[in-house]
Formats: structure tokens, C-alpha cells, sequence
């Protein structure tokens, strides 16, 4: 089973419009494929496929703090302690727990001399699957909106994709991830054979292509560079990119086409693209 | 309440490549002209607000920081116990022969490991997280300051990156600051929107746009933010952006034609505002309608 990631640094770089072409490709060659959306902050690949997120198989859980007032001496010890800065207390008062800023660590549950706050589970993501087409499964992750680490729900769901994977015998795995370096992207890259990196001839491109490629090198994953709307920009500054990584060349070109515009704008991607390519 | 960074204007939406950056330039540029104008760009894993305002060679400053820790095993005081490994929520400790091995791209640097450690055989350091950069950008007669940043490869942190940008825009006096924020919905985002007082949401006619808006809006409603929504490419499908100004009627603050220059003239370094497109007068536009609603 070989497990790819599609990832690009840039926001709206074409990835997964990629991720979906690359799993008809290879539905197309007679590969049984799994297609899991990890952008959880934005998950798009459904909408791509013309499918809704009907069929829940899961949910992605998180331990965040409780306080048990009657045990708390209010001594301030999870406040000192908290590295996320997630516990406020006004003198003489309670501790708060602001929940927007906790990474659920658990800290301050196991210090306190108290023990006066418990760890409780909170859903912090959803997963879906789409049986698109008899050898096309997609599983799409979704954070709750406004979580803010959302690298434990790729982790999540990476696992039920996986699961899924071996149980019905796939050949690939396809993650899509979303945009930048962060928590999220670095979960969905670890431990795949290979990214194909998204970019767009564009200082915008180039400039974030160096970064998730830096991310790559420091996975140790390998990454071949998908070049989109190659035809307009200036593909030097991508290409200076590449050489610095000592990356040859781009391993498919995309032209640019107002056609693909509109019918992404449509919906009808898939569509269009199975008609054309 | 009168403050020394004046209005807090933050520009999001979601999405990837929707216009965030470009709209953020324009109007960082546009408000310029009058106002005393401090431009944060909060997208510290991809910060391309530079390159939209036509790209800088050199810094005026760049400052390192950390916002990160993460442990160090000191092996003559480890046994090998393994219950740092088995307490890491994040998983980021795995015992190999005994001895606690760190991932370091899992690790959150909560501390949790250095605190139960019987032995205590960890040591939390500080680790180079990224960078604040500072730039004075030149515009014709304007001027005004950049304020970027970046998340380090590898590194986790870009929300508390984004709290040290901002942190560091507030020290200097300005009549409006814009903030350009990452797309998604999680900590850059959450870090970039959090005290704002304004959101311009930008979005486009595709159905992926739209679902990333809504998404978005559950932040911004949960922050309790007001907002206008640019629509930008409108003219890509027509039905669709008629649908987004009906279901945000009295909140579309303009739109922007799709127009594959605007691809070309960025790989010039040549600001939006350095141009004769179509988008710069539609930019204006929206700028000016910003200006009646913040200001009157």
C-alpha cells in the first residue's frame, strides 16, 4: 500500500483539485484507492466529488480540563504551570480555563496537589465517508471551527483512513492536506512514501514552495513538484526553488485554462476533467 | 476607547488563494494615503504580504524568537521508565531500548513530561521557533510599516507567532492596522482574529469558497467580530455570486473581476495599486465603502 501526500505551502495552489485527478488516475488504472481530506480546518475534496457529508464512521476526541470546585484551594499552582496560557484567576477567585488557547496537554490535571481538575473528553473533530465509486473511498476530516490545534484531528483521522485502508486491501492512500507548515500539515506529511508539493509559477508560489520543501527535507519525505497554471507567471523563481532543493524537474505540468476555472467554479471539476485529460 | 494602533482591521476567509493577500496590500496601500497605516502579515506559515507589496530585498530588521520549549533527557538521571512516553498527549515521546526518544514535530512543549518525571531527568530549552521582520515600505508618497513574520519549517507555534507579531505592531502608533490572517480556521487564524475590531471576509463564486466562508464565520461569530464579505473572480460564475450576495445581503462590501494578469503582474513584484487592471479601481472601491463604515 503506498501512502501519498498532496501538499503545496500556498493556499489555492490547486491541491485538492490535484488530490481528486490523482485518485481518478489511478481508480482509472485499476487501483483500489483511498482518498482522505486532512485540510480538517477546510475540508473541500467532497465538494470537488459532488458529494455530501452524510456518513459519519467516527469522531475525534481531545481531554481538555474540568475544575472541581469543591476540591480547589484556589492555590494558583495549574495557573503558574500552563504554558499555553490558558488558565486565568483573578485573585481570591477560581481558576478559568479558556479553552480557545488550551492545547489539552493535561498539566495542570496532574499537578494539581488537589486533585480538583479532571480531564474530561470533548469531540474535537468528525470524520465522513463517501463511497465515491466502487474503488474510490473518500474519508473527509472536520475540526470543530475555532479548535485551535488541529493536528491531533489529522492524526485522528489519518488513522481511521488507515484502518479503512488495510481493511478493504486499497493500493493507495491519498492525503490532502491543507495550507502552510503548521501542527496540521506536519501530522498529514508524516510517515508517507512521497508528496507530490503543489505550486504555481508566482514569487508567491516560489516563496512558500521553499518553505513546505524545507518541512519535507525535515520529514525526510520526498516530494515531487507539481507545477500548476505553468503557462502564466514566470517560472524561473519556481525553478531557482527547485534547484536549491536539487530537484530536477517538474514531474507534471498543469496549464492554465479558463475552462478549468469555471467548471471548478461550477462544481463540475471531475466532469470536466475526466473529458479532458 | 482611544488607542495607540487605532482600528484593528483584519482580512481573512478561509480558503487558499482567494485574494486575501492582494486585498490586504491594496487596502494597507489605499489607507495609506491619509491614515497612519501598520500592515501585520499574520500569515506566518506562508507570509506573502511582502511580495504583494511589491516584494522586499532587504529587512529593516529581523529578530529571532522563540515561543516554543521542548525537553532534553539527561540519560545519567533516566531509569527508563517510560511514563513521560506514556503521558505525552501528543505522542511525541516513544521508548526505544529503554530510553525516551523525542519526535520533535509532534511535541507541543507543554512541559507535562519535566513535571512527572520521578527522576528529573528533563529539562525543557527554548527552541527557534521563527522570525519577526520589519520593513518600511515606500509607495509612491506613502509610507507605512510592514510588520511580517514566519514559522520556522518544522517548528510548531504559529498562533503564539502570531501573538509576538502583533504583540510587536502595537508598539508603534498607527491609525489602522491591517492584518492579513493564514487561511483555515485554527490557531494562526484564532490568533489573528481574536481582538480585532473589523473582518473583511474574501471569498469567491466556487462551491469550496463558499463552504470555507461559512466556516470561517463560525470564528468570526464566535469572537463576536463585525464583517463585510468581498467577493472576488465574481464574474467566473455568476449564479453563485448572485446566491452570496443574497444570502449576506447588506454585508457584500464589493467584488473583484477575475482576471489572469493580476498572476503576472505579481511575478513583476508590481503592487495592485502599480497598475491599470480593472481590480485596482474595484479595490478602490471597496476601500472607500471601508472608509464609511469604519470612520462615519
Amino acid at each position: 500500500m503506498e501512502k501519498i501526500a498532496i501538499t503545496g505551502g500556498k493556499g489555492g495552489t490547486g491541491k485538492s483539485t490535484v488530490a481528486v485527478l490523482l485518485a481518478n488516475k489511478f481508480v482509472s488504472k485499476g487501483k483500489r484507492v483511498v482518498l482522505c481530506d486532512l485540510d480538517v480546518e477546510c475540508p473541500n475534496d467532497y465538494l470537488l466529488l459532488g458529494q455530501k457529508l452524510k456518513n459519519r464512521i467516527g469522531k475525534v476526541y481531545a481531554e481538555f480540563p474540568k475544575l472541581n470546585k469543591t476540591k480547589c484551594r484556589k492555590c494558583g499552582l495549574c495557573v503558574r504551570n500552563c504554558r499555553s496560557n490558558a488558565i486565568f484567576q483573578a485573585p481570591g477567585q477560581y481558576p478559568i480555563f479558556i479553552y480557545d488557547l488550551c492545547s489539552g496537554c493535561g498539566l495542570c490535571s496532574r499537578i494539581c496537589p488537589y486533585g480538583a481538575i479532571e480531564l474530561k473528553k470533548k469531540v474535537i473533530g468528525e470524520i465522513y465517508l463517501n463511497r465515491v465509486s466502487k474503488d474510490l473511498h473518500l474519508v473527509t476530516g472536520a475540526a470543530k471551527a475555532g479548535l485551535e490545534e488541529t493536528g491531533p484531528v489529522v492524526r485522528g483521522v489519518k488513522k481511521i483512513a488507515l484502518k479503512l485502508a488495510r481493511k478493504i486491501r486499497a493500493d493507495i492512500v491519498l492525503f490532502d492536506t491543507s495550507a502552510g507548515i503548521h501542527c496540521p500539515v506536519i501530522a498529514a506529511l508524516q510517515n508517507v512514501d512521497y508528496a507530490y508539493v503543489i505550486t504555481e509559477p508566482t514569487p508567491l508560489g516560489a516563496y512558500d514552495l521553499a518553505l513546505i520543501l524545507d518541512l519535507c527535507r525535515k520529514l525526510s519525505v520526498k516530494a515531487k513538484i507539481v507545477l500548476n497554471q505553468a503557462n502564466l507567471g514566470d517560472k524561473r523563481i519556481v525553478q531557482k526553488v527547485l534547484e536549491k532543493f536539487k530537484i530536477k524537474k517538474f514531474t507534471f505540468q498543469i496549464p492554465y485554462s479558463e475552462k478549468i476555472v469555471r467548471a471548478y467554479s461550477q462544481g463540475k471539476l471531475l466532469e470536466f476533467l475526466s473529458k479532458e485529460f | 476607547m482611544k488607542r495607540k494602533t487605532g482600528i484593528k482591521l483584519a482580512v481573512s476567509g478561509g480558503k487558499g488563494g482567494v485574494g486575501k493577500s492582494m486585498t490586504a496590500s491594496a487596502l494597507a496601500m489605499f489607507f495609506a494615503e491619509k491614515k497612519k497605516v501598520v500592515a501585520i502579515d499574520a500569515d506566518v506559515d506562508g507570509p506573502n504580504l511582502a511580495i504583494w507589496l511589491g516584494g522586499v530585498k532587504k529587512w529593516d530588521e529581523i529578530e529571532q524568537i522563540s515561543v516554543s520549549v521542548k525537553p532534553v533527557f539527561d540519560p545519567k538521571k533516566c531509569d527508563g521508565c517510560g511514563l513521560c512516553a506514556k503521558n505525552c498527549k501528543f505522542e511525541a515521546i516513544e521508548m526505544k531500548k529503554n530510553r525516551p526518544v523525542l519526535c520533535p514535530f509532534l511535541c507541543e512543549g507543554c512541559g507535562l513530561c519535566e513535571t512527572i518525571c520521578p527522576k528529573g531527568a528533563i529539562k525543557l530549552k527554548p527552541v527557534k521557533s521563527g522570525e519577526i521582520k520589519i520593513k518600511k515600505i515606500r509607495f509612491s508618497d506613502r509610507r507605512f510599516l510592514l510588520i511580517s513574520g514566519s514559522l520556522y519549517p518544522g517548528e510548531t507555534g504559529s498562533g503564539k507567532i502570531v501573538d509576538e507579531i502583533k504583540a510587536r505592531a502595537g508598539k508603534f502608533s498607527s491609525d489602522i492596522q491591517i492584518i492579513d490572517s493564514a487561511p483555515g480556521t485554527g490557531c494562526p487564524v484564532n490568533a489573528a482574529l481574536r481582538d480585532v475590531d473589523f473582518v473583511v471576509l474574501v471569498t469567491e463564486p466556487t462551491p469550496s469558497a463558499i463552504s470555507d466562508l461559512k466556516r470561517v464565520l463560525e470564528v468570526v461569530n464566535y469572537f463576536n467580530l463585525p464583517f463585510s464579505i468581498v467577493i472576488n473572480k465574481w464574474d467566473v460564475n455568476f449564479s453563485l455570486s448572485k446566491k452570496i450576495e443574497k444570502e449576506f445581503s447588506g454585508k457584500i462590501l464589493g467584488k473583484i473581476s477575475y482576471d489572469k494578469n493580476i498572476l503576472n503582474t505579481v511575478s513583476e513584484f508590481r503592487p495592485i495599486l502599480g497598475t491599470n487592471l480593472k481590480a485596482k479601481k474595484e479595490l478602490e472601491i471597496i476601500y472607500n465603502k471601508l472608509l464609511i463604515k469604519l470612520y462615519a
